[in-house]
């Protein structure tokens, strides 16, 4: 009886770290998110020394309960920004996605200037706008051309 | 149309001016290349946060000694290969008591795998941490182990070693550091 307690509370004790640990961040997503500083790939690309020594530490932080960005953090922590595959989303990073959302923006409204500019020159009808009419003069010397043509 | 153009414009100006900045700015050759041609060079500022203990270090606070500079990685086999030789050469210089230092550099390293290098290897001298590796352009670092040799007037001279050190070619380099 004494034996069946003990192995249930042993049960108890260990139970309650896996319990904590529940919800697992996974190795091979982080593994694109992070950057291999040596090798500029991401970690699941690159099996240089340095990238196998960063994942063995994830690894070991994902064994250690770290949730995802508890692990992103420490990274960004021990090499600065650039060990995230994608910049984040404040400060000077912020740059990175401003800038090409601004250039689509910018041609955007390059491409919507022309077609306006165009639109305008063709005339409201959508057809190329008649050529002016002939002086009275002109008129009359084309007559006559053409007259001469008549048989 | 004009502000489109005028858009466009401005957009490529800038796209040049950035590109003058990257030239203007950007890293010429390393001490290396300068100190493998023969050359005796000022060594580039150097100015590191500790490993082995809290803090940082300059290489301006050690002006006035001979600094063997080793720049390492805890992933890299010849660098482990040459850990112990580097070690024993510190203490039998230091020992000596004519102002040798040995500044270990290591860069590209979790800090974890470093302090247990360094633990492993018994190095007893100071070791700063270039986390991104920023310094290699500068000293014209191509790859770990590399060890330079600056003088009390804080250049780097002649021979600068690329690969594993050997005790011999350690002592070379700090006799003819200390003859400059």
């Amino acid at each position: 009886m004494r034996a069946a307690v003990a192995v249930a509370v042993a049960a108890l004790a260990l139970a309650a770290p896996a319990a904590a640990c529940r919800t697992h961040a996974s190795q091979s997503h982080l593994e694109t998110l992070l950057v291999c500083l040596e090798c500029h790939t991401t970690l699941d690309e690159s099996n240089s020394p340095f990238a196998n020594q960063m994942k063995a530490d994830v690894a070991r932080r994902i064994a250690a309960c770290q949730t995802e960005q508890q692990i992103l953090d420490a990274m960004v922590a021990q090499f600065g920004p650039t060990v995230l595959s994608t910049p984040q989303t404040h400060g000077f990073d912020l740059l990175a996605w401003l800038v090409p959302l601004g250039g689509v923006g910018l041609g955007a409204a390059a491409i919507g200037g022309g077609a306006w500019h165009w639109s305008r020159k063709r005339g409201p009808g959508g057809s190329q706008a008649p050529d002016p009419a002939l002086a009275p003069e002109d008129e009359r010397l084309v007559d006559d051309a053409l007259d001469r043509f008549d048989v | 149309m004009r502000i489109v153009r005028g858009a466009v414009a401005a957009a490529v100006l800038a796209l040049l001016a950035l590109l003058v900045w990257d030239v203007a700015h950007g890293h010429g050759p390393g001490v290396a290349q300068k100190v493998d041609a023969g050359k005796i060079v000022a060594a580039p500022a150097l100015n590191l946060p500790r490993i082995d203990t809290s803090g940082r270090l300059s290489l301006a606070s050690l002006r006035g000694k001979i600094v063997v500079v080793n720049f390492w990685q805890s992933s890299c086999v010849p660098c482990k290969q040459e850990a112990r030789t580097l070690a024993a050469a510190a203490r039998a210089w230091k020992a000596k008591g004519i102002g040798v230092v040995f500044l270990g550099v290591d860069a590209l390293d979790l800090t974890s795998a470093a302090r247990g290098y360094i633990a492993h290897y018994g190095v007893e001298y100071p070791n700063v941490r270039d986390a991104t590796g920023s310094t290699y352009p500068n000293w014209g670092v191509t790859g770990v182990p590399e060890t330079f040799f600056v003088d009390r007037r804080g250049r780097v001279v002649p021979p600068h070693i690329v690969g594993g050190a050997t005790r011999q070619t350690l002592d070379e380099g700090i006799r003819r550091a200390l003859s400059s």
